[in-house]
């Protein structure tokens, strides 16, 4: 599989161009360091992918992504040149804003490659700032006064060396679900709430009238920055043909362990979370490195539910998982393990995601807690048979009602577990369940909004 | 007043479908009262009060249609094509006729905007729905103007309570507006309602 936090490196060979930062073409990891290595400062970003240099104007930068075929890596998957092309011909020039909110509690790859690589997303961002002709960047970043020091010292860093001519300013996002949504920044950057808002899905979000914003994850940011340096054909030698590169991944092992890789596209799920593809007979789980495991979660809490032995057959490309109504998004997969109640699991991962509604819509806030509450009932013992037609008759209201995808993303995730743990349902109206161990697998945050303030 | 013929069908068709309006809009308005101020009906989740809103308001324009068109049609008054929507332009009444003609304007800006509403800013639209306030009461002075027998007896009564009706979901609206829960603890005050009531189904 690919190289990892965790793992051991990939062995380097020399090889023949084009040539990747270190190694032989396509070799992972990309945008970590060797593990164990720690944070990368200026000078170790440089002397392992050299300097940007100019490159080569931004027509043959946004050329060179079309034809890399990357896609947005903060979920939606959308292609990074277009994104790039409409900003370049937006005038006055937007402003670019790096995304790092990574509001999502199950994943920690943004702040993991903030963090480790802070380099590559800046020089990323500052080929954005010139893509787009403009002279203002923003880095919005999860609140967090180690995460924001460090890359302070980062921006720094290269304001002293001279390396940026785009000015750089680090904005805080609240810690909230929705913080990271496009809608909710751009609130969050024009001094309000970083609530979703409600606007017509055309071109580029405005922070105001006649100012555009180009809001990009901050990892599609670092690859754009190796796209820069080694081009397009290099880029392409990792992943699929449909879906090229790699793509980091927040693991959650069976055994409850979690760690960030980065993995090529189409990498096997079973490989990536330590399943034995060559499983037993249904219903005993699939074994793994950590344990036996009974779901799987691809996507994060807006994702879905998959068995496992279904998911230890499919590769981490979307090609695959949009048929099964799943999808890679921001590249979160969790293995339940098979002494767990997935109903409870959902049930706490769907209250908490109630309580990240906005409060703006009202088929969200007034649905989603509805919703939640009904599950957590179908989680407890004995639950009134009419439970579950309930909760899809509520899933089927609030669905595409909302001003933003809350609503949808979480009836997808609540579905998808009536779905995969139909049979656990059926053991607690009959008074059983199948989770021995009461502990919650799934991280979920304790602190509720109390104010506006929260929010901001 | 004597019995329903072909010459008079379109005279009660129109004076019918009018005061069936009236009470629809009525209804539209109490209802959008309710949404606004996430009010609940009896057996019904409150999210479900918007799509009735919704729902009634569409029937009230179907209404309203059949009300308009049976009253250019009628050959005892001449209004006029151009009276339906510009405004004081009627041969016959031509005040409170007018009136209709204007909450008719604004009925329609009301429906076009909720139309397009996915493509259009959220301000813009509750600014134009602030409209409701005025179509209203304009129907319901249009209604006693243009018609006499409006002025007593059944229709009359129909009337009051519909003012009636709206007035004390307006008077509601307000005392609730004192005391709302804010945004940020919505979600959180309903699910703990709800768990408190044990996921009521």
């Amino acid at each position: 599989m690919s190289g990892s936090l965790t793992l051991p490196q990939p062995a380097l060979a020399p090889g023949g161009p084009p040539r990747g930062p270190e190694g032989p073409v396509g070799a992972l990891p990309r945008l970590l360091p060797a593990p164990g290595a720690g944070p990368v400062d200026l000078r170790a970003h440089l002397a392992r992918y050299g300097a940007l240099g100019s490159a080569g104007g931004q027509d043959r930068l946004i050329r060179e992504v079309a034809a890399a075929g990357l896609t947005g890596r903060g979920g939606a998957a959308f292609p990074a040149a277009r994104k790039l092309a409409a900003a370049g011909e937006a005038r006055p020039a937007p402003v670019v804003v790096g995304n790092g909110a990574e509001g999502e509690p199950a994943s920690s790859k943004d702040r993991s490659l903030l963090w480790i690589s802070p380099h590559l997303v800046l020089d990323g961002l500052q080929l954005a700032a010139a893509a787009a002709g403009s002279a203002t960047a923003v880095l919005y970043v999860q609140r967090d006064e180690r995460l924001h020091g460090r890359l302070a010292g980062a921006i720094a860093e290269r304001a002293a060396a001279g390396t940026d001519t785009a000015r750089v300013d680090l904005v805080p996002a609240p810690d909230r679900f929705l913080a990271g949504e496009e809608s909710a920044l751009v609130s969050r950057l024009t001094g309000k709430p970083a609530r979703p808002v409600y606007r017509p899905v055309r071109g580029l979000p405005r922070l105001a009238p006649g100012r555009a914003a180009l809001v990009l994850n901050v990892e599609t940011l670092a690859h754009l920055a190796l796209i820069a340096r080694y081009g397009a054909a290099w880029f392409r030698t990792a992943g699929t043909a449909a879906e090229p590169g790699s793509m980091l991944v927040t693991l959650h092992l069976a055994d409850g362990r979690a760690s960030v890789a980065e993995a090529p596209l189409g990498a096997s799920i079973a490989g990536l979370l330590g399943l034995e593809v060559a499983a037993g007979p249904a219903g005993a789980g699939v074994p793994s490195v950590g344990g036996a495991v009974q779901a799987v979660l691809v996507g994060g809490y807006h994702g879905t539910w998959l068995p496992a032995a279904e998911a230890a057959g499919l590769p981490l490309a979307n090609e695959a998982l949009r048929p099964l109504g799943a999808a890679v998004g921001a590249g979160v997969l969790a293995a339940l393990p098979a002494d767990r109640c997935g109903l409870a699991e959902t049930a706490r991962v769907a209250r908490y995601l109630a309580l990240e509604s906005a409060g703006q819509c009202g088929p969200c806030f007034n649905g989603l807690p509805r919703i939640a509450a009904a599950l957590e009932h179908l989680a407890g013992p004995r639950p009134d048979s009419r439970a579950r037609a309930g909760l899809e008759r509520w899933a089927g209201l609030v669905s595409g009602r909302g001003a933003c995808h809350h609503p949808d993303g979480s009836v997808r995730l609540i579905r998808s577990a009536l779905r995969v743990f139909a049979a656990e349902a059926g053991l607690h109206e009959q008074g059983r369940c199948r989770g021995t161990d009461p502990r919650p697998f799934l991280p979920v945050p304790a602190g509720l909004p109390v104010s506006e303030e929260d929010w901001s | 007043m004597s019995g329903i013929t072909h010459t008079t069908a379109l005279w009660y068709a129109s004076r019918a479908t009018g005061v069936v309006t009236l009470l629809l809009l009525t209804a539209v308005v109490v209802l959008g009262i309710l949404v606004n101020r996430q009010g609940r009906l009896p057996g019904l989740p409150g999210f479900a009060v918007t799509g009735l809103h919704r729902s009634v308001s569409l029937l009230a324009v179907a209404f309203l249609a059949v009300h308009v068109v049976t009253a250019i049609a009628d050959p005892y008054v001449t209004i006029g094509l151009a009276a339906i929507v510009v405004p004081f332009a009627s041969a016959y009444k031509p005040f409170w006729l007018g009136l209709g003609a204007v909450s008719l304007d604004l009925i329609a800006a009301l429906i076009l905007t909720s139309l397009a509403r996915a493509r259009m800013s959220r301000r813009a639209w509750r600014g134009i729905h602030w409209l409701a306030y005025a179509a209203w009461p304009l129907a319901v002075v249009h209604s006693l103007g243009s018609s006499a027998d409006a002025r007593s007896g059944l229709v009359l009564g129909v009337l009051a309570g519909c003012v009636l009706a709206a007035a004390v979901a307006v008077a509601w609206r307000l005392s609730r507006a004192a005391r709302e829960v804010p945004r940020a603890r919505r979600a959180a005050a309903i699910l703990s309602r709800m768990s408190a009531r044990k996921a009521e189904l």
